[in-house]
């Protein structure tokens, strides 16, 4: 599974990080990155719960 | 009720209350249906569903802010050409640019360490009424917070403040009455507010601050430091955005826990609830009622066509409240989880505030339980007379009076 974050978009807003924290950290430049570069496919529902819920629609999976 | 009998526009109404059954209807009957606009105006198209919101708002090349802004009605080219000068007008790349300036200082980790010194401002806030044993909870509670925290982020000295309140009231009140006899009235304050910006902006530029207004004097987009124009919109945004609605929401959700008793004695209970309950009130509030975009191309909602040109307003509020996303959507529930609301909106314009109202709301709210945990209302709250912003004017509280806390130390 691979995974876009736009960072025209991101704005440090944790929601990935607290709803999948095994692939997202918000670092201290408040910017969301990944923690392991393909996540594996039992973690897609996480992920895409993240997807769905980052505020600024900043994460897509482009697999 | 029928579907010729909705009517959106109708301020009488809003004044009432918030038509939750034309919603209902409209999400069950015709989720993208065209609406006419008795006023004059074109019409647009209402759009009610959760979905549909969210498609609207991921999609700004499609359903663009700037284009014809986002108000329900038209405004006047020369009026249009100014507003578009705000970020909410804005689309990307534009509104990515602007944004950037300002967004850092809206960060989680940013408002975390607002926090402690919110916490004190909110015990001033309830310092000066808890021994009244009464108050009208709007201008003496819920307003006082986001006014002197958006005030003290932009950099306005304490006793400028309350400038700031009156001309907000002025500025967003066009519908209503008693806050402004007129647009005439709104444009005088946004002039009053210029004025006063500038000045600030002149020592800022001197004698730069940490806050928002010596960042703004000091930045630049594409190389070009703002125009005096933009500055004056961006104050103006920050302004009034960073008030009225968090206002409305500590109002609105003090409302529905008066009207929820058995909610308000379960926060009491397990005050460990109130994130939960914070996010209840901003589904149940939705404080920002709606924003219009206009179609730049042909397109479609849910099968439904949409012409170039056309005018789509997407309701947030009826989206808070769609029964194919949250159970018993007309249930408050102090502890629903999850709680996926669109109060904040979503994607490129998501609440730049959001987190920093969150905050604001929690910490007003633990002093308020903690301190008058039997406050009640004691008379009929007053609703605003406008179909954008879902606020309360004025709500009459009791609550049993603190013992002076000096004395009670002694």
């Amino acid at each position: 599974m691979k995974i876009v974050i736009d960072y025209d978009l991101c704005e440090g807003n944790a929601v990935c990080m607290k709803v999948a924290p095994e692939v997202f950290v918000v670092g201290e430049d408040d910017r969301a990155r990944l923690l392991i570069a393909n996540p594996p496919e039992e973690l897609r529902a996480k992920v895409e719960l993240a997807v769905k819920r980052c505020p600024r629609q900043a994460l897509s999976i482009v697999d | 009720m029928k579907l010729d009998e909705v009517n959106l526009c109708d301020l009488d109404i809003w004044e009432q209350r918030v038509p939750h059954e034309m919603f209902a209807l409209l999400r069950q009957e015709a989720p993208v249906f065209w609406h006419k606009e008795p006023q004059g105006g074109p019409g647009f198209w209402a759009v009610t569903k959760y979905a549909d919101v969210v498609h609207v708002s991921k999609h700004p090349k499609i359903f663009s802010s700037w284009r014809g802004g986002t108000n329900i009605f038209d405004l006047p080219a020369e009026e249009l050409a100014q507003v578009r000068m705000m970020m909410v007008n804005m689309d990307p790349p534009q509104h990515t640019k602007y944004r950037r300036l300002v967004s850092h200082g809206f960060t989680p980790r940013r408002i975390a360490e607002l926090e402690p010194h919110v916490r004190e401002l909110a015990r001033q806030i309830v310092d000066q009424i808890a021994g009244k044993g009464e108050c009208d909870f709007v201008t003496e509670v819920a307003a006082e917070l986001p006014l002197q925290v958006i005030a003290e982020l932009l950099g306005i000295p304490l006793g400028d403040r309350h400038l700031v309140f009156e001309w907000s009231n002025r500025l967003i009140g066009f519908d209503d009455p008693e806050f402004q006899t007129s647009m005439e009235d709104g444009k005088r304050a946004a002039a009053e507010m210029w004025a006063y910006a500038h000045t600030l902006a002149e020592k800022r530029k001197r004698d730069p601050r940490n806050d928002l207004v010596s960042r703004l004097v000091h930045s630049e987009v594409d190389g070009e430091r703002l125009s005096e124009l933009e500055f004056d919109f961006f104050f103006l945004l920050l302004a009034v955005a960073g008030n009225e609605t968090t206002r409305n929401l500590i109002s609105g959700g003090m409302l529905a826990l008066f009207e929820h008793p058995e909610q308000k004695d379960k926060l009491l209970a397990h005050p460990e609830l109130l994130p939960t309950a914070v996010e209840e009130m901003l589904r149940w509030v939705s404080p920002v009622i709606c924003f219009r975009r206009t179609a730049t191309t042909d397109t479609e909602i849910r099968g439904q066509r949409i012409r170039e040109g056309d005018k789509v307003v997407i309701f947030y509020i009826s989206a808070n409240r769609d029964e194919e996303v949250f159970e018993h959507p007309d249930r408050f529930d102090i502890a629903r989880s999850p709680n996926d609301h669109l109060a904040f909106g979503i994607g490129e314009h998501y609440c730049l505030g959001a987190n920093l109202a969150r905050m604001e709301i929690r910490v007003m709210f633990e002093e308020i339980l903690r301190r008058l945990p039997d406050i009640e209302l004691a008379g009929a709250p007053r609703r605003l007379r406008s179909n954008f912003i879902s606020g309360i004017k004025s709500m009459p509280v009791r609550f049993t009076p603190e013992r002076r806390r000096v004395a009670a130390r002694a």
